[in-house]
C-alpha cells in the first residue's frame, strides 16, 4: 500500500475512533455515569474526580475529563490545602468552571459560608489585605466581577534579580481598593507594590497552552525581545500561562501560587511533578448546549467535548482552510427539519453554531490600533477576521506569545463607569497614568501619556509599547467561567461581543451578534 | 477621505498645475527671471521619495497601501501576512515612503512604486486617518492570501526543503539589521535576530561586533532628511541587549557605532540606517 494511502487510511481509523470515543462520553455523561452536580469542590474533602464528569451551566453542561483516570483528591497536591489560609488550587480553579472560576460560583460560596470561605482570604481574596474580613465591600471585586489581587513589585525586576529600567512612570489617579495608595501595601510602601486584579485562567487543556512547537522562537515574533526560557531545561517556551507571562512554566507558576495564593512553603519536587502532572492530563469543554443539545456525538462537529481536546494537535496554527482553528464540519449547516417542534428548534440552534463559527473564522472588520497586532507587519489597520488571532487550533488562542493590547484595560477602549450628576456608582477598578520616556518613540497608538486599569504586561518589562497588553486565553468551557477578560469586564458572552464591536466598529448584525455568541457558548 | 475628497484634491492640483503654467510662460517673457525647475517627469525608473500620510484602499479582497503626495496617489503594496516583504504602514502616523516608478498600470489608483521602502515615522499625527471604500473598479486578483484565512501557508514562506538548500554558513559572517526611519528594532526584525543567534550559538562564537549606523535620504523635493545623532548607539546597545537576553555571553560582544552620515543620492537610501553584526565563530 502506497505511504499516503497508508496515511489516509490511518487518519480514517483515528477519526472513526475519536468520534466512537466522543459518542461514548456523550452516552456516558448523558446516563449520568461519573455525572457530578454542580457544586464547590472544597480543598482536603478528598473524594475522586471522576474520569469523566459533567456540570450544569447556563449554556448548558461543561464536561471534564481525566484522561490517565479516575484521580483522588487525597494526596493529590492540586486538591491540598498547603498553606495557613486553607486554600489549595482547586479553590481558584474548579473543575465545574472549566478549572477557572465563576461570579455565580463566588457568590454562591459567599452566600454559603457569609465570606468565611478561605477564597476570601484577605491576601488577594479581598481588595486589599488590610480591610475588614467578612464585609461585602472589603471583596467587591471579588464578588462582582471575579477577580484576585495581584501584587507585583515596582520598579520591576528581571527573573535573574536584575534592575529593569522602566520606560515610564506611573501614577495612581484612582485607587477605589485602597491598596495602591496603602502606605503598607501600595506604590509609596516600604517594598512599593502596584495592586491589579485579574481573573483565574482555567487550569484545563494546557497541553495547548505549553506547548511550543510553532511560532516560538529567541525571538517573540510580535515585538523581537527574547523569548522566556525554561529555567530547568533552558528550552524556550511560549509564554501563554499568565495574563502578563511572567511564569515560564507550569513549575514556576505552581511555586508562585502556591507562595502568594496559598501563603505555603513551596512545594518539594515530587509534590511539584504530581500536581503538573494532573494539570497536563485534565481537559474541559461544553459537551451540552440548552438549545443544541449534545454538542459531541457521532458525525457531529469534531471540536467540540473534552475528548476532541485530549487527542488534538497541539503548536497548529488553525487560520487556514486546512486546519480550522475550530473544526465544525458540515453537519450542522443546512439541517432538514422534520416538522417535529423540539427536532427542529434544535436544528435551528446547530445552525446558529455553524454561522457563529463562519463569523469568528471568515466575517472581516478592521484591526485598528491595536498593540502587538498592527505593529506586527500587518499594518494599521488590517482587514481580517477573529481568526487572525485567536488562531491556535481546538483552542483560539495565539500560537505565537500572545500579548496584545485590544482596549480591555487601557482607555479610551476599557469599560468605566459613566460619571455624571445622575449617578451614584463609581468606578470599580483602580487607575493608572503611566507616562513614557520622551526621549523614546512613543506608543505607536496611545502616545506618552497611558491610563490603563492594568499595565498588563508592562509591569513586568516596563516596556511603554506592552502598557496594557494581556495574554490571550483559550476559549474552551467559557460557558462555565463568566466574567471575561482578564479585568472581568464583560459580563457575559454578549457582552464580550458587544465589547468586539464597539472597539473594531465591526458593526455585526443581530443576528451575526447571537451567532457568534452561540458558537462561542458551545466551546 | 470620500472619493469626492480625491477628486477635489485631484482638482485642485490640477489647477494649481495650469496656474503654475501661465506662471511660467509669464515669468518665460521676463528678461531677468530664473529659468524654472523642470517638472520632475514621473517615467519609470524616476526616484519619489517623500513623507506624507498613508492611505489604505479596501477591496473585495485585501486592503490595497497607497501614500498621496503633491496631488499624486502611489501605490506601495497590499497587505498579505507577516512572511511578506512589504510591512504596510500605519494610519495615524505619516510615512516616509522611498521608491522607484515602475512601468505599467496604476495599481489600486495609484503609480506603482516598485522596489519601494515605506518607514511609518514614529510620532502620532492624527491626520493620517483615511480609508477609502471599495469600488469595483480596484482589483487585487494578484493577492496571494484573501483578508481572511490562508489557503494552508504563509503567503510567502519558503516552499518546504527550501532552507536546507542552503548551503552552509562557516567562517566568519555579517549580518545587516535594517530600520525604519529613526526607528528602533521591531517585531519584524526577529527573523534576523534569530540568524544571528542561532548562528552564534551554533559555533559557539567568541566574539560578535555590533555596529549601529544612521542614515539620510534625499527626499523628490531636494531636501535631506538624517536621523538622530543618539541612534547609532541606541541600534547597537539594543540588539547587543537582546541578544544577551537571548543567551549569547555578555563577554563576546562588543558593540560599536558611527555617527557619520553617508551624503544621501535617493537611490536605496534606506539600506544605510542599519546594523551590522559580525559574528567570529
Amino acid at each position: 500500500m502506497p505511504c499516503s494511502a497508508l496515511a489516509r487510511r490511518r487518519r480514517a481509523t483515528l477519526a472513526v475512533g475519536l468520534v466512537g470515543a466522543a459518542a461514548a462520553f456523550a452516552a456516558r455523561i448523558a446516563l449520568g455515569a461519573g455525572d457530578a452536580a454542580r457544586g464547590w469542590w472544597a480543598p482536603g474533602q478528598g473524594g475522586t474526580l471522576p474520569a469523566e464528569s459533567s456540570y450544569p451551566n447556563p449554556s448548558g453542561r461543561l464536561g471534564v475529563l481525566s484522561a490517565s483516570g479516575p484521580v483522588e483528591a487525597t494526596g493529590q497536591p492540586f486538591f491540598t490545602p498547603l498553606g495557613k489560609n486553607g486554600r489549595a488550587c482547586v479553590t481558584c480553579h474548579q473543575p465545574s468552571d472549566a478549572f477557572s472560576l465563576s461570579v455565580d460560583t463566588i457568590r454562591a460560596r459567599w452566600d454559603a459560608t457569609g465570606g468565611g470561605d478561605p477564597l476570601f482570604a484577605a491576601i488577594d481574596g479581598a481588595n486589599c489585605p488590610n480591610l475588614a474580613v467578612a464585609d461585602p465591600k472589603s471583596h467587591s471585586l471579588l464578588l462582582s466581577r471575579g477577580l484576585i489581587r495581584v501584587f507585583l513589585p515596582w520598579p520591576p525586576r528581571a527573573r535573574d534579580g536584575g534592575a529593569i529600567e522602566p520606560e515610564f512612570t506611573i501614577e495612581v489617579v484612582r485607587d477605589p481598593t485602597g491598596c495602591n495608595t496603602s502606605p503598607e501595601y501600595g506604590l509609596t510602601s516600604a517594598h512599593p507594590t502596584i495592586s491589579v486584579f485579574r481573573r483565574p485562567r482555567p487550569v484545563a487543556n494546557l497541553r495547548y497552552v505549553t506547548a511550543a512547537e510553532f511560532g516560538v522562537g529567541p525571538f517573540n515574533a510580535k515585538d523581537s525581545q527574547p523569548t522566556a526560557r525554561d529555567p530547568d531545561t533552558g528550552r524556550l517556551v511560549n509564554m501563554q500561562l499568565m495574563a502578563d507571562a511572567r511564569e515560564p512554566t507550569l513549575a514556576t507558576q505552581a511555586q508562585s501560587a502556591v507562595v502568594t495564593h496559598l501563603e505555603a512553603k513551596p512545594l518539594g519536587a515530587a509534590a511539584l511533578q504530581k500536581l503538573i502532572g494532573f494539570e497536563t492530563q485534565v481537559f474541559a469543554a461544553q459537551i451540552d448546549d440548552v438549545r443544541a443539545g449534545a454538542l459531541v456525538e457521532p458525525n457531529g462537529p469534531a471540536a467540540f467535548g473534552p475528548h476532541a481536546l485530549s487527542v488534538g494537535r497541539t503548536s497548529v496554527l488553525g487560520n487556514n482552510t486546512t486546519n480550522y482553528v475550530f473544526p465544525i464540519g458540515d453537519a450542522w449547516r443546512q439541517i432538514t427539519r422534520t416538522g417535529e417542534a423540539a427536532h427542529d428548534a434544535r436544528s435551528a440552534a446547530r445552525e446558529a453554531i455553524a454561522r457563529g463559527h463562519d463569523v469568528f473564522f471568515f466575517r472581516t472588520f478592521w484591526i485598528k490600533d491595536a498593540m502587538h497586532i498592527n505593529t506586527v507587519g500587518l499594518g494599521n489597520p488590517a482587514k481580517r477576521t477573529c481568526a487572525t488571532c485567536h488562531g491556535m487550533h481546538m483552542t483560539g488562542m495565539d500560537t505565537a506569545n500572545g500579548w496584545m493590547d485590544i482596549g480591555t484595560t487601557n482607555l479610551p477602549w476599557a469599560s468605566e463607569t459613566p460619571q455624571n450628576p445622575w449617578t451614584k456608582d463609581k468606578p470599580e477598578m483602580p487607575l493608572f497614568k503611566l507616562t513614557c520616556d520622551k526621549a523614546l518613540a512613543p506608543h505607536p497608538f496611545l502616545g506618552r501619556v497611558i491610563y490603563t486599569q492594568d499595565p498588563g504586561r508592562a509591569l513586568i518589562t516596563g516596556r511603554c509599547n506592552d502598557i496594557g497588553t494581556i495574554v490571550m486565553q483559550q476559549f474552551r468551557g467559557l460557558a462555565a467561567r463568566a466574567p471575561y477578560f482578564s479585568n472581568g469586564s464583560a459580563r457575559d458572552l454578549r457582552e464580550l461581543v458587544d465589547f468586539y464591536d464597539r472597539r473594531f466598529n465591526i458593526q455585526y448584525s443581530e443576528q451575526e451578534k447571537q451567532d457568534l455568541v452561540a458558537f462561542l457558548a458551545a466551546l | 477621505m470620500t472619493p469626492e475628497r480625491f477628486f477635489e484634491i485631484r482638482c485642485l492640483a490640477l489647477v494649481a498645475s495650469i496656474a503654475l503654467g501661465v506662471v511660467v510662460r509669464v515669468t518665460a517673457q521676463t528678461p531677468t527671471a530664473q529659468p524654472p525647475p523642470e517638472p520632475r517627469a514621473l517615467t519609470a525608473g524616476t526616484h519619489r521619495s517623500f513623507v506624507d500620510c498613508p492611505v489604505v484602499r479596501d477591496t473585495n479582497t485585501v486592503p490595497c497601501w497607497l501614500a498621496e503626495h503633491d496631488g499624486e496617489l502611489y501605490y506601495l503594496g497590499i497587505q498579505t501576512d507577516i512572511s511578506a516583504d512589504f510591512h504596510p504602514p500605519y494610519l495615524g502616523h505619516r510615512a516616509l515612503v522611498e521608491g522607484v516608478v515602475k512601468d505599467g498600470a496604476r495599481i489600486c489608483g495609484g503609480i506603482v512604486l516598485d522596489p519601494v521602502n515605506v518607514s511609518t515615522l514614529p510620532e502620532i499625527d492624527g491626520t493620517c486617518n483615511t480609508i477609502l471604500p471599495a469600488e469595483d473598479r480596484y482589483q487585487v486578483p494578484f493577492a496571494p492570501r484573501p483578508p481572511g484565512p490562508s489557503a494552508g501557508r504563509l503567503a510567502f514562506a519558503p516552499p518546504p526543503g527550501a532552507a536546507s538548500a542552503k548551503p552552509a554558513l562557516t567562517g566568519p559572517q555579517e549580518f545587516t539589521i535594517e530600520y525604519d526611519f529613526d526607528t528602533p528594532i521591531m517585531g519584524r526584525h526577529s527573523g534576523v535576530l534569530t540568524r544571528i543567534y542561532d548562528y552564534a550559538a551554533q559555533t559557539h562564537a567568541r566574539h560578535l561586533l555590533v555596529t549601529g549606523y544612521r542614515g539620510a535620504t534625499l527626499l523628490s523635493d531636494g531636501s535631506v532628511m538624517t536621523e538622530r545623532e543618539t541612534m547609532p548607539e541606541a541600534r547597537a546597545k539594543e540588539v547587543a541587549t537582546l541578544l544577551i537576553g537571548a543567551g549569547l555571553p555578555r563577554g563576546a560582544i562588543e558593540v560599536g557605532w558611527s555617527t557619520d552620515v553617508a551624503p544621501p543620492d535617493g537611490d536605496g537610501d534606506w539600506h544605510v540606517r542599519r546594523t551590522v553584526v559580525r559574528v567570529e565563530p
